[in-house]
Formats: C-alpha cells, structure tokens, sequence
C-alpha cells in the first residue's frame, strides 16, 4: 500500500499541496482527480521522492522510499522522455540498460496489443500512438505501483479506449495504480478509489463502488457536489 | 454481450442483474460455462475487482458454480433457475402495478391493451 500522510509542499511563498493524505491499495486503482491547477502532478512527484515535501511522510508498503522501495514503483510522466530520433526498439535497449526492472517480454506483449512495431521511430509516432509508447515503456517494467499523470489527456478517443483496455487486461495483474486526471468519462467504471483534490486540498476520498451503492451517486454527481461548493 | 451501465447504480449488481436476465431467458443455457472474470471485465470495461464481487455473490447465490481452477458454469439447478426467473418477473410486475395504479385505472381496462402491448412487442420483436 502506498500511504501519503498530511503532506505539505510550498514553492516559495505559494502553497501547493496542504495536509494531503490518501491511501492506494495494490490491486485498485486510484484515481486523483483535480479540475484545475496544480497539486496532482506533484502528489505523484512527491511519492517518487522526486520532489521534497516541507511536512509529513510517504510510506510504500509500510516504509519510507528508499532504493529498495524505489524499484517497486514507476512513474509514467504525461509526455514521453525518450529522443524522438529513437525507434521504439531503441526505447526498449534503453530501457533494459536503465532498469533491472525491465521485463522485454512484456514490452513486447504491450506492443502487440497496441498494435504498434517495434522500428517506428518516435518522432513519426501520431500524438496517441506516442502515448501509449510512452505508457508501455512503464508498465513492462515489473513493478507493484504504477504511478501515471494524465495518461488520457489530449489523444483521440480510440488511443484512449485503447488505453482503458489494459486496466482490464492481465498486464497490470495485481499492481497498485494511481492516475491523475481531469476526465473520468473513459474510466468511470474502471476505478475503484477516487481522490478529490483541489488547490492542493484533498476534499474528499472514496470508493466508486460504495458510492454508487449506498448514496445512488455517481462519481460525477459527487464531484460536482464537492467542487460547486 | 452488451451492458448499458448506470453509472448511479452499483456495477457489480447490474452484471449479476445481466446474468439472472440471460438464465432466466433461457440465452444463457444451464450447465454452460461463463466468461473468465477477466474476459468479462474486458467485454463491459469495467474494474476486474468489481467483476470478481459479481461472481462471487452469485456463486453464493447458487446461480454459477466453480469447481477449482476451471471456467464458472451457470447453475445446473432447475429450482434456483426457476426461482431467478420468478424474482425477476415479480419485480417486473411490481413496477408495472405500481405505475398502473398511480393513474388509477381499473385491471379490466389494463389487461387487453397488456395484452395487445404484449403481442405488438413480440410481432417486433421485442420479446
């Protein structure tokens, strides 16, 4: 389980995250959803350890993140990091070089299912089609938590339901997700946690599930309840 | 296999709500097998966990059984079928009273035109 205790970040004088705390299961998945502006993205930095936090702690199955802990999770960030001069099959050596995580017979498994060839070079790659590289390139990493940001922001609808198909799949099997986003329409059915966050507040934490059946709620009749007021 | 979902209603309940459906129609046959928890949460998209919730209550229904590790099969049991069957036409009959008598009008007067609903449906289609 990943657990973010009453986290507080600043950059400067500006207050981005305040008294954040939420829980992510292994086998669910989270969804943090903020309708405007900052604070999801530095959650995600901030559990990474790729960001320092002023107050509070993260714990990954019970412990602080250290380099043992740091190889059971990846963070996909909302764009892909590799040089667009690279063929995917480069991104793949560069990915087994980098990480002892790497699993190619994944990769290539999510390959198949995005339906894309491994000598496509990246730059070439339409903007969905870039996305989902960019996803494969964590999830063939075996790992327990995958963190990813906006994962469905600014594709077109096919990539996306593309990309909804493997949460249903066997290649996220047991693992902890937690996704960022603004849209929740694709994946309304598919999450099991919610996380409301606004201005770096968490306003509210529940189960999909549990909502729909003890309140006759939809995620999107409580967002809009929590975010009106 | 199609599932419009609600997205005010539980899900687990409205893919046991389907299953009932198909048994008691008969589309889905006695002893045949299910589609993995899996297969299944890929055809409707919708969490495995929530599927897995699904599977379960109706195997403590009685509705599927699963011996070990192979595929659920639907119920062999005439009794529990029949039973499925009554509840959901109960509850359908339930609903329709309900409307029927808010507006008032009299059995006589609702049953030939149940009855000519029923067979237009059925010319069509529908049933």
């Amino acid at each position: 389980m990943i657990e973010v205790k009453d986290i507080t970040k600043s950059f400067g004088r500006k207050k981005v995250l305040t008294g954040v705390s939420f829980t992510a299961s292994k086998g669910e998945i989270t969804c943090l959803i903020g309708v405007n502006g900052v604070g999801k993205t530095t959650v995600l930095n901030a559990i990474m350890g790729l960001t320092s936090t002023n107050s509070g702690e993260i714990l990954i199955d019970g412990k602080k993140i250290n380099k043992e802990s740091y190889e059971k999770i990846t963070f996909i960030p909302d764009t892909i990091t590799m040089l667009p001069t690279m063929r995917i099959h480069d991104a793949f050596e560069f990915m087994n070089d980098f990480y002892q995580s790497w699993n190619e017979e994944r990769a290539k498994e999510l390959l198949t299912f995005f339906r894309l060839q491994g000598h496509e070079r990246i730059s070439d790659l339409s903007k969905g089609n870039k996305a989902k590289v960019n996803l494969l390139l964590g999830l063939a990493l075996d790992v327990d938590y995958v963190l990813m940001d906006e994962p469905f922001s600014g594709i077109d609808i096919f990539s996306r339901e593309q990309i909804a198909d493997v949460f249903t799949s066997h290649l996220i099997e047991d693992r902890g997700v937690i996704i960022t986003t603004h849209e929740i329409k694709d994946i309304e059915h598919l999450i099991d946690k919610v996380v409301l966050l606004d201005n770096g507040i968490i306003l509210k934490e529940f189960n999909a599930e549990q909502v729909r059946e003890e309140q006759g709620k939809s995620i999107i009749d409580v967002m809009r309840e929590v975010f009106r007021t | 296999m199609r599932l419009k979902l609600d997205s005010r209603a539980p899900v687990y309940v409205q893919v046991i709500r389907y299953f009932k459906e198909q048994i008691a129609s008969g589309a889905l046959e006695k002893g045949k097998e299910i589609p993995s928890r899996r297969e299944l949460a890929n055809t409707l998209k919708i969490n495995p966990n929530t599927v897995q919730r699904a599977y379960k209550e109706m195997e403590e229904l009685g509705l599927i059984n699963t011996e070990g590790n192979l595929p659920s099969k639907v119920t062999k049991d005439d009794v529990i079928i029949r039973q499925v069957r009554e509840g959901l036409l109960t509850e359908a009959i339930d609903t329709f009273v309900t409307s029927v008598q808010a507006l008032q009008i009299p059995l006589e007067e609702v049953i030939p035109l149940l009855k000519e609903s029923y067979e237009k449906e059925r010319e069509s289609g529908g049933i």
